[in-house]
């Protein structure tokens, strides 16, 4: 299965959490993402939005996070 | 007197009763209340009838406070007055960063305990007997009451507490078992620079400040500032149903009006005059400055509004969106014309910060 990488590296809070947002609407097929982000708010922030927006979201390490799309309901 | 319009953010002026005590003071107190002579004399009796009045309020004997010029030398007062070098200490993962400090210089164990996403403290059965418990009555960033369940209440009989009362300040009373509270003088609307550590019975408490004499503390406070923060605390009405019933319709009404609002705890479980809303998608400093430009004083969590760019501890804690935050205040002066003004603020300012994406 194909990952979408998004590479936030450098950028800060809110701009890693609306490049993935930005990067599920602009695949709309694609279920897996691998978000990049050195922000010590992404951490904390993923997981909210996450929460907000039904998607799930595991943390990978190394300012590395893998976002699975909600299944449709 | 002009007020100030539009002020959310956690200080306010000083009521006109309490400035012009303050003044006052500037004028018949300004001599050193330990000396001997009759000016001195006149500044201890202002000084004392101060002292009698805060106490008295609080609950308290004169004889167990001891009042503070600089509140953040209290949380190390309060907390490492009871502190061995082995003690184990726990606290709140939401408690103030002077509270971190402590726990990081502290040579002993120490146990930061967890929260709900809702801000409550989690279950601390496991404290150990004679461990020293840092407990903040509600926090400073989202108005969490931390309340404590019978299982709390049978850890603090065992244990040496330290409560952080400088959010709630008279809103809310000293659990039954505590060893040193620590009051600042702004929860009341009183002056900033003054806070009131109270000690309760002196065998688990010493002064960890190097000292010389028996003095508990500095003795380095303005008496003028004391003096407006007893006034302030004399006349001061929290209006607790009144704040409460504008919050809820704060709550509610930018809740229903903004997608994707987070708000950090519950009104039933919180101060009633704090609220922390984050907005995905927006930015923090942007809102501030926009809201500012519209004449609403906010105050924010985000890292991008912090000195050292990190998020808020507190908000990360819960589980709750660390940007796009405003935190709200609502003092008792506040009409409910301001609070419908701001709620139209923020509906717009996020909806245009949103839109520019």
């Amino acid at each position: 299965m194909s990952i979408v990488t998004v590479d936030a590296t450098g950028e800060r809070c809110p701009a890693p959490i609306l490049a993935i947002a930005k990067a599920l609407k602009e695949n709309p097929t694609k279920k897996l993402f691998l978000l990049l982000s050195d922000d010590p708010a992404t951490s904390p922030d993923i997981h909210a939005w996450a929460r907000m927006t039904g998607n799930n979201v595991e943390i990978c390490g190394g300012g590395k996070f893998e976002i699975t799309r909600k299944v449709p309901t | 007197m002009v007020r100030v319009t539009g002020n959310f953010t956690s200080e306010a002026p000083l009521s006109d009763l309490a400035k012009e005590a303050l003044l006052a003071c500037l004028d018949d107190g300004w001599a050193n209340p330990r000396k001997i002579s009759q000016l001195s004399s006149k500044a201890a009796i202002l000084r004392d009838h101060s002292l009698e009045a805060i106490a008295a309020k609080l609950s308290l004997s004169v004889s167990q406070i001891e009042v503070l010029g600089e509140i953040g030398i209290g949380h190390h007062l309060a907390i490492s007055g009871l502190l061995s070098p082995a003690s184990h200490l726990y606290h709140c993962a939401t408690d103030r960063s002077e509270v971190f400090a402590i726990a990081q210089n502290h040579s002993g164990p120490v146990t930061v305990i967890p929260v709900t996403h809702n801000g409550v403290r989690q279950d601390v059965d496991h404290v150990l007997p004679g461990a020293v418990l840092a407990l903040e009555m509600a926090n400073n960033e989202t108005g969490t009451i931390h309340s404590y369940d019978q299982s709390g209440t049978a850890q603090m009989e065992r244990s040496l507490c330290a409560i952080d009362a400088t959010t709630s300040g008279t809103r809310l009373p000293l659990p039954n078992f505590w060893n040193t509270a620590l009051y600042d003088a702004r929860s009341w609307g009183g002056p900033a620079g003054i806070g009131v550590l109270a000690i309760n019975g002196e065998g688990s408490w010493r002064n960890p400040l190097p000292h010389i004499s028996s003095s508990r503390s500095p003795q380095t406070f303005s008496l003028p500032l004391l003096v407006s923060a007893a006034v302030a605390l004399e006349n001061f009405d929290p209006q607790i149903n009144r704040i409460r019933d504008l919050s809820k319709r704060l709550r509610a009404n930018i809740s229903s009006a903004v997608d994707d609002c987070d708000i950090a705890g519950d009104l039933e479980t919180s101060l009633e005059h704090i609220t922390s809303f984050s907005f995905l998608y927006c930015e923090g400093e942007e809102l501030l400055r926009k809201l500012s430009v519209r004449g609403f004083s906010v105050d924010s969590g985000s890292a991008c509004t912090a000195m050292d760019l990190q998020p808020s501890h507190v908000l990360a804690a819960m589980g709750v969106l660390t940007h796009g935050n405003i935190r709200i205040t609502i003092h008792p002066d506040t009409s409910e014309q301001e609070v419908d003004r701001l709620e139209v603020a923020i509906v717009e300012t996020v909806a245009e910060l949103r839109g520019a994406i």
